[in-house]
């Protein structure tokens, strides 16, 4: 290293990390804006292995619990443009975080107005995803009812939505029994008409999910339904593929037999 | 007798076939516009809409439309239920009607129920059972969900008002662009009737009253009207009716029939540039004779109204982003309301330029032609001419044809 360099250098191989959680990523924003640290880069706790080359750093401060202050400081709507870009699954999302933040210290409001700057950019396009699929999983969810009364639905969604659509559905099927499960996170959301609860897989027993006897056929009456409703002379699947992307159909019901059905 | 006794011995799933298929040529499906809350039951309304699927023709599917019944005293020219036409009938009693949509939704299959009926017996009849039906999901099956509702023409007033106490929306449609063509095509249909249905919904509404509002249906094709028409009339029902939503029904050829036109295929571009227009005239501030007069009276098919417009009014473009008022920039074409407001929040911090309105995800594609960045053209000013430009926007537009064709089934409102 070259001496007039060296300091620098050492600033900037440095890898932050922290739990992987929404408030702990504030928490080290602010610990990194106050000590005037740059990042190199920050990453969740189980993705530190892969990383070998840099110096990996996981500071202890004082401050904990600093989304009240963030609020306070940058205003509400920024800490929750960024909680909702945190969900998408965009790698670099943290640093985009970080960079967002410090220019909301600086624009407050018209932060997000700030197109020019590439992490504001980032987030309003990060978080618009993350809403807008939220808003087709409000529709594309299907339940199942169980043997035990309990409506039952799986979902992969792309982003980390689970807790956003809880109270669209805690409002919706108020009086029911429902779980709601991301298969790939392997989170579980169950309503037992009052709360709402999320588990992880290992928290979880074996679920009894065995399914009504009647089931079958109400999805074969929405089969019928959703077959019927369709008007040949207008038939149209590229645009039914642009609103319903392939990546839903695994849990559509009403999509199981396209392929061999074309009507 | 024997008939009846066929009509009984369905099973749910044959009704459920003929009287889903017998529904599907109403054009609305939209299930926004309520707030109607969950008290202990099942379902609210939510104040925006929500698609829970997308049938083979790209519709969203977010209502579970049926009607009531198919069989019909009437014998409307351009209905596939006419009472003419020996096609299979079937009646749902209201029990099983609140099955299925409890049913469905509780599956989250849909936001609600769409219920229309053909008519039996006779209007009042007809009227009384959905009202039978509607009473039964709201209060046996404590359902809050959506219900969008369709008057029986000639039912009387206090049946209309009992119904629309129940429900979120209420409809009549008008069905055809003018009177004439409805006194020939559906002549037990007046257009005063279905207007002064539409003015007792619009005196009642309120929050327990069809809170969502109401909308309507207009085919187009089978009759002889021409563009201009069909728009002033819209215009006019926005107008004096307050409506909410004009859906517009490409007519497709079901029946023969000598008053009926004869296509092969139904008029869907043209569908598709009125309900462009019907935006240009909701949301951009547009008139009907902006867009089109005499010597135009019909939508070019190969171009959007508004890009169609702007070709013709080339003395307005290029208009400066830096500068111009939202409804200057709205009159760009390729920009929307969305779009305009981007630009107008942004441009209070910098000087927009091109590269910037990419960034803010504008497709400029047509828009380019039209605008002036910071005093810059994208190109040289002399393609600034009429025929120059038709010949890039028609192709720009033709790639761009299928999304464009799939936006219009959503719900926008
Ligand atoms: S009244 Fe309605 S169902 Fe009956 S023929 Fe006319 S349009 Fe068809």
């Amino acid at each position: 290293m070259k001496g007039s360099l060296a300091n620098s250098v050492c600033f900037m191989n440095n890898v932050y990390i922290y739990s992987g959680n929404f408030a702990d990523l504030l928490d080290l924003v602010f610990f990194l804006i106050t000590t005037k640290r740059k990042p190199f880069d920050i990453v969740r706790e189980q993705d530190v292995e892969i990383r070998l080359l840099e110096e990996r750093i996981r500071p202890i401060y004082q401050e904990v619990n600093t989304k009240k202050k963030w609020d306070k400081i940058v205003g509400k709507e920024n800490t929750f443009l960024c909680q909702m870009a945190f969900r998408s699954t965009y790698t670099h999302k943290e640093l985009a975080i970080y960079y967002y933040l410090l220019n909301a210290l600086k624009y407050w409001e018209h932060t997000k107005d700030m197109r020019r700057l590439k992490c504001v950019n980032k987030i309003l396009e990060l978080a618009h995803y993350v809403r807008h699929e939220t808003h087709k999983m409000k529709g594309f969810l299907r339940f199942k009812e169980m043997k035990n009364q309990w409506l039952y639905a799986e979902m992969e969604p792309e982003n980390d939505i689970l807790e956003l659509l809880v109270p669209h559905f805690k409002k919706r099927l108020k009086e029911e029994y429902w779980v709601i499960k991301d298969v790939k996170r392997g989170l579980f959301a169950f309503y037992d008409r009052e709360n709402v609860r999320i588990f992880s897989d290992n928290e979880v027993k074996q679920l009894d999910i065995l399914e009504d006897e009647t089931e079958k056929q109400i999805e074969k009456l929405w089969q019928t339904f959703f077959r019927t409703i369709a008007i040949s002379e207008r038939k149209n699947l590229r645009c039914q593929q642009n609103f319903m992307p392939k990546k839903y159909w695994k849990y559509l019901i009403e999509m199981e037999d396209t392929n061999e059905e074309n009507t | 007798m024997l008939y009846f006794y066929w009509v009984i011995q369905m099973t749910l799933q044959e009704k459920l076939k003929i009287l889903a298929d017998s529904a599907k040529y109403d054009a609305s499906c939209s299930s926004s516009g309520s707030r109607r809350q969950n008290k202990k039951g099942l379902g609210n309304a939510a104040p925006y809409g929500i698609c829970h699927s997308f049938s083979a023709d790209g519709r969203c599917i977010s209502l579970l439309k049926i009607l009531m019944t198919n069989c019909c005293i009437y014998n409307c020219k351009y209905c596939v239920n006419r009472k003419e036409n020996k096609v299979p009938r079937a009646i749902f009693t209201p029990e099983e009607i609140c099955e299925i949509t409890v049913n469905f939704y509780k599956r989250n299959y849909i936001e609600g129920l769409f219920l229309s009926s053909g008519v039996i017996k006779s209007p009042d009849y007809t009227m009384e059972k959905m009202i039978e039906t509607v009473i039964l999901l709201r209060q046996k099956y404590h359902f809050h969900g959506y219900i969008h509702a369709k008057v029986i023409p000639n039912a009387s007033e206090y049946l209309i008002k009992k119904l629309g106490r129940l429900v979120d929306r209420l409809s009549a449609n008008i069905e055809l662009p003018t009177e004439p063509s409805l006194a020939l095509l559906a002549p037990f249909k007046k257009s005063e009737n279905v207007e002064s249905i539409m003015t007792l919904i619009k005196k009642n509404k309120s929050a327990s009253f069809a809170p969502a509002g109401q909308s309507t249906q207009m085919i187009i094709g089978a009759s002889k009207e021409n563009d201009l028409t069909i728009l002033e009339r819209s215009s006019y029902l926005y107008r004096e009716h307050q409506l909410k939503r004009v859906f517009y029904s490409a007519y497709i050829p079901i029946n023969q029939d000598k008053l009926l036109p004869s296509l092969k295929i139904p008029p869907l571009t043209r569908e598709n540039r009125l309900y462009q227009a019907d935006f240009l005239l909701r949301f951009y501030g547009f008139k009907p004779d902006n867009l089109l007069d005499s010597e135009n009276p019909n939508f070019n098919v190969l171009l959007d109204p508004k890009t169609d417009w702007a070709l013709r009014h080339l003395e307005e473009f290029p208009k400066e982003v830096n500068r111009a008022s939202y409804f200057e920039l709205l009159k760009i074409p390729g920009i929307g309301p969305k779009s305009a407001k981007k630009i107008i929040a942004s441009r209070r911090f910098f000087k927009i330029t091109l590269n910037d309105l990419k960034k803010m995800g504008i497709s400029l594609k047509k828009a380019k032609y039209f605008i002036l960045c910071d005093g810059k053209y994208f190109a040289s000013m002399n393609i600034l001419k009429r025929s120059f430009l038709e010949s890039n926007l028609i192709l720009e537009s033709k790639e761009k044809n299928e999304r464009e064709s799939c936006q219009l089934s959503l719900f926008h409102e």
